[in-house]
């Protein structure tokens, strides 16, 4: 049996596990030092669980969950319909009907009792009243009101609002037809002006779904992707490594601080990849869930379209682009601040800083205007974001697409170029 | 041939001058024994000598490479056993040796070879596959010494080498260092321990406050002492009193 961890007894209970593969290890010093990397990260379990399994298990969570508490087909919401107009039964009935669809709990009596106590003990969620003399206005061509008590704090109140508003309307419709009707009227007398939205995007087609929900999550994705695990990882292979002061001794060796650097930053891409994959994967099982449950409760004809192989081919490109360069730029950052710092407090205050840093622009730009998407393709980090942004929205515009890449491996390079100096520092081996 | 030569070795901590133009010359084949109270500036001297620490002034050469000009080269040349240990906690103690082979180059056959052949010495085997971090002070303090002389290094470096090690093991250590010097190796360790400089070593320097007090052989250390106790003496020249029989 092969056992990863250590035991409680600190044997590692591997007779052929990592460490006897070191032996075979090719002589390139960098290899041997992301070998002794990633050895080290698998053995700190908590690391592991805090950066790969906490993410996977959290994010469809945290992306699903408000879409699926607020569709009514979840948990539906509890409707009472008071009757007190027995002629008002036609309209209850149709409120009824949204049992079979399973929308709603629909309960019908003719005698409400004390509304107040119900919606705030939550018992029901909206109460329906239809009041005395209601269908009488109906018939005789005034209007009839419905009186609606719920909590104004409820989500679920809310969502059983919308679902009956909708019977509702499609009730009052009915009327109309029929009293038109009785007068000779079209109904487009009634409708001078109606509006048609075309959508516009630059490939011409549709935006499905899923591309809106990409366009908008992925940026955010890519920030967190080149952020989360390499943060970790990075304070633990430099400040870490000389909190336990070992990375004296790591300096006695001869060999190069660029290869040692190189072997660090080598173990910390696959970590990040390994972290970065999980949390893209979850995301990804999220906003599927999201998807099904919207379209379920949205109006018919939204349902999401599945993409073209070749546009999926292309947004596969662009992603794994943007997570590459993202995951590079991130991991030289975070070992630039991890070298900067003192002590291993001291390095995850710095991270703790520069991830509000790294990731408010990747939140932001979805919801910047137009106008500043010019100046945002070249500022570092956000370059990066506008370049997955460009690929998924604009795929027609070469020309931004190629400067916000360019941007962003020109960031690369110099955050590489400052994490190499920082690491060569006196002080980064001596506190 | 001379091994070690420090060459107005200098370091300042900012305001503190923690090493003053220190120059010794350490012969191949012998032990040479840094001596000094603590802060005497023993380690900062052995940092700049194993090349983590960039001299302010001065510089030091190693097996005729010098360190400054060509730090790779010249960590090829020497072991090092750090003032802390610097075992990695989360390795186990075979892997923290293959680690630092890997590094140094040397190959499969011959590392594994001579991994079974220090653990056996260092009654370390059954540690083989333990983590350091639940090894005692001294089998991580065995560990690191097995790790400085594993690839058999000419110039060994051992800043306070049997620090927290019981007698037994303290002995075994001291008795590795002789014979290490005895198969033609240079040897330079720093302590604080009088005694064991009076066992060990062959030439002494002792230096407080970063400035070199004395240097010389055992027997001429011992002819200053005359009927005096070698710690007497010891601590005359750390205070800087000038001994004319000395010079
Ligand atoms: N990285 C550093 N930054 C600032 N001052 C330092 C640093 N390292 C050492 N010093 C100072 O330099 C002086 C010499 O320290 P050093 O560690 O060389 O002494 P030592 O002889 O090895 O002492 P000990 O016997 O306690 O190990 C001390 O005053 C110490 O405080
Ligand atoms: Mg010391």
């Amino acid at each position: 049996m092969r056992k990863l961890f250590k035991g409680s007894s600190g044997v590692v209970k591997i007779s052929k596990g990592f460490g006897q593969k070191g032996y075979s290890l090719p002589p390139k010093p960098w290899l041997v030092v992301a070998w002794k990397e990633v050895l080290e990260a698998f053995r700190d379990r908590r690391t592991m669980l805090n950066v790969v399994l906490l993410p996977m298990i959290l994010m469809p969570l945290v992306i699903s969950l408000p879409t699926l508490m607020l569709s009514p087909k979840t948990i539906p919401p509890k409707i009472m319909v008071v009757v007190e107009d027995p002629r008002g039964m036609d309209l209850a009935k149709e409120i009824e009907a949204l049992e079979n669809s399973s929308e709603a709990l629909v309960s019908i009596v003719t005698d409400g009792g004390n509304y107040t106590g119900l919606v705030l003990s939550g018992d029901v969620d909206l109460i329906v009243d239809i009041p005395e003399g209601f269908y009488e206005n109906l018939s005789s061509g005034k209007t009839g009101r419905l009186i609606y008590y719920y909590d104004p704090y409820g989500a679920r109140s809310s969502v059983a609002m919308g679902v009956v508003q909708r019977v509702v309307s499609e009730y009052s419709e009915e009327v109309l037809r029929r009293r038109l009707e009785a007068i000779n009227l079209s109904e487009e007398y009634i409708k001078p002006i109606v509006s048609v939205a075309v959508q516009v995007t630059s490939t011409g087609e549709g935006a499905t779904t899923g591309e809106v929900v990409t366009a908008m999550v992925l940026p955010m994705m890519v920030g967190l992707i080149a952020i989360t695990g390499a943060g970790t990882f990075a304070i633990d292979m430099i400040a870490g490594e000389r909190e336990r002061k070992t990375l004296e001794a790591l300096f006695t060796n001869p060999v190069s601080r660029g290869q040692l650097l190189l072997g660090k930053f080598g173990a910390l891409t696959l970590l990040s990849l390994i972290s970065g994959l999980a949390t893209l994967f979850s995301a990804l099982i999220g906003v599927g869930f999201a998807i099904t449950s919207m379209s379920e409760s949205l109006a018919a004809g939204s349902v999401p379209q599945l993409m073209e192989p070749s546009r999926l081919l292309y947004l596969t490109l662009g992603i794994l682009i943007t997570v590459a360069l993202g995951g590079l730029t991130g991991n030289a950052v975070m070992i630039t601040a991890a070298s900067f710092a003192k002590t291993f407090k001291e390095a995850q205050q710095y991270v703790g800083f520069l991830t509000l840093i790294l990731v408010v622009p990747m939140v932001a730009i979805p919801y910047a205007p137009q106008s500043f998407h010019p100046v945002l393709r070249v500022l570092p980090i956000s370059s990066l974001a506008m370049f997955a942004r460009d690929m998924i929205v604009n795929p027609g515009d070469l020309g931004a697409i190629a400067t916000s890449l360019i941007a962003s491996i020109l960031y690369l390079i110099v955050f590489l170029w400052l994490s190499a100096k920082m690491f060569g520092r006196e002080s980064v081996i001596f506190c | 041939m001379v091994a070690v030569e420090a060459i107005s070795l200098t370091k300042a901590f900012g305001d503190l001058l923690a090493v003053r133009k220190l120059s010794f010359r350490v012969e191949e084949g012998t032990i040479f024994g840094l001596l000094g109270p603590n802060g005497a500036g023993k380690t900062t001297t052995l940092r700049m000598i194993y090349g983590v620490l960039k001299p302010t002034y001065g510089t030091a050469k190693v097996m005729g490479v010098d360190v400054r000009e060509n730090p790779i080269e010249a960590k090829r040349k020497m072991g090092v056993l750090p003032e802390d240990t610097g075992v990695y906690p989360r390795l186990t103690a075979e892997e923290n040796l293959v680690y630092f082979g890997k590094l140094r180059g040397m190959d499969e056959e011959r590392l594994r070879k001579r991994i079974k052949e220090l653990l056996d010495i260092l009654n370390l085997t059954e540690k083989r596959f333990v983590v350091a971090d639940k090894l005692s002070r001294g089998q991580k303090q065995k560990l690191a010494f097995a790790r400085a002389i594993l690839d058999e290094p000419p110039v060994l470096l051992l800043d306070e080498p049997t620090l927290g090690v019981d007698v037994m093991s303290a002995r075994e250590i001291r008795k590795m260092i002789e014979e290490y010097a005895i198969s033609g190796k240079t040897v330079i360790l720093s302590t604080h321990n009088m005694w064991e400089v009076e066992r060990l070593c062959d030439r002494i320097a002792i230096i407080s406050e970063g400035t070199l007090r004395y240097e010389g052989s055992k027997e001429d250390l011992r002819r200053i002492a005359g009927k005096r106790e070698f710690e007497d003496i010891f601590v005359r020249l750390v205070r800087g009193e000038v001994i004319e029989k000395a010079v």
